[in-house]
Parts: C-alpha cells; structure tokens; sequence
C-alpha cells in the first residue's frame, strides 16, 4: 500500500449535506479498494489565491490515506466528474505504507512526496 | 586592502532550514512559503535569502503545489 492525501476543494455554496456527501463519496470509494483512512480533515471556507470555476473561495477537505493506485484512480475518476468539486490534488507521501501502524503523522509527509496528480475539472 | 573590501559583500547566508530543523518545508504550510515568494508571487531566488540547494528544491517543488490547489497565486495580484 501506498499513503496518499488528497486535497478536494468543494463548492462554497454546496451546503452542509453536499459537503459531507462529497467527503462520503472520496472515503468510501477509497475504502471499497481496500484502503485505509488515516485522517480526515475539514479545514473549512478559504479564500482562494485565484478564481477557479467564478468562485473566489472554496471548502477544504483534506484526506489521508493508505491505498492502492487503483483506488486512487477510481476516486480521481468519480471526483472529476462531480459538479460541486472545484478542484482536486491527490500527492504521494510514501512508496510503502503499512497501515498496521498509523503512528508518524508530520516527519514522514515530507520525506518522499511526488505529486501523483492535479487536476482542474473546468476549463 | 582588496579583501577587506570584499568582505562587506561577503557576508554568509546560511540555509535557514538548515540551522533550525524543526522548520519543515510542507506545500500545506502557506505562511512559511509566503516567505519564500515576492508579494505577486514568484519564487525568490536562493541567492537571496542564502538557502542550500537541496531545500530551495523542496521549496519550490511546495510552492509549485500550493499554487495548483490554489492555497498560492501563479500569478499575484496586479492591483492593490
């Protein structure tokens, strides 16, 4: 397995519901490849640095997770064609990830980071 | 003489995330690039502030991913 997190701007406007129904769909499809969800994160309105999609600010959601590439793939998939998310970014944080253990949170994240990919749903 | 001359110029940068190793460079981390990026947003070069090669990488490699999840400007504002 390997660790991912994944960044997932959702749509201000959305409301509560679509929020967590947007955050159901990533966990749950990660978890139904078999991964592992290390920790969830809502970091709230923020103001983003430019216009994506005519909206200036966004709602954050950053996963962590233990997962395989194809789970990835499928959740990348599913997240592109959902019209409440702005924008996405999936990075790899480490080649081989045993979820046994959930322990390391900071020191591990910057030891071997590649972005798997970005993508912008628009334009 | 020449090179007291030169000694003004001279003066050592050190790598600021070599000194102190509790900084970590995390694209997530948007107040410590600030730092690093002139207000519109370019990437200051390491000749400037004196970091060492390996961590001006890093640096830029975070800076370019905050700027596609938006968290930095690719471009700063024109205005203001």
């Amino acid at each position: 397995m390997r660790r991912y997190e994944t960044i997932v701007i959702v749509r201000p406007g959305a409301g509560e519901t679509e929020f967590s129904s947007v955050s159901d769909k990533v966990t749950g499809t990660i978890e139904g490849f078999g991964g592992l969800i290390v920790r969830t994160d809502r970091w709230g309105l923020k103001k983003l640095a430019y216009p994506i999609k005519k909206e200036a600010q966004g709602d954050f959601l950053y996963v962590e997770y233990a997962g395989l590439p194809d789970g990835v793939k499928e959740m990348e998939r599913l997240i592109r064609i959902d019209d409440r998310v702005l924008k996405f970014m999936t990075v790899k944080t480490q080649e081989v990830f045993t979820p046994d253990a959930p322990k390391v949170e900071e020191p591990a994240a910057e030891s071997e980071t590649s972005a798997v990919s970005a993508d912008e749903a628009s334009e | 003489m020449v090179i007291k001359k030169k000694k003004i110029f001279n003066r050592r940068k050190v790598c600021r995330f070599c000194t102190d190793k509790s900084l970590m460079i995390d694209y997530k981390d948007v107040k410590t690039l600030r730092n690093f990026v002139t207000e519109r947003g370019k990437i200051i070069p390491r000749r400037i502030y004196g970091n060492c090669a390996h961590h001006q990488r890093q640096l830029t490699e975070a800076i370019k991913r905050a700027r596609q999840i938006a968290l930095l400007p690719y471009a700063g504002q024109t205005q203001q």
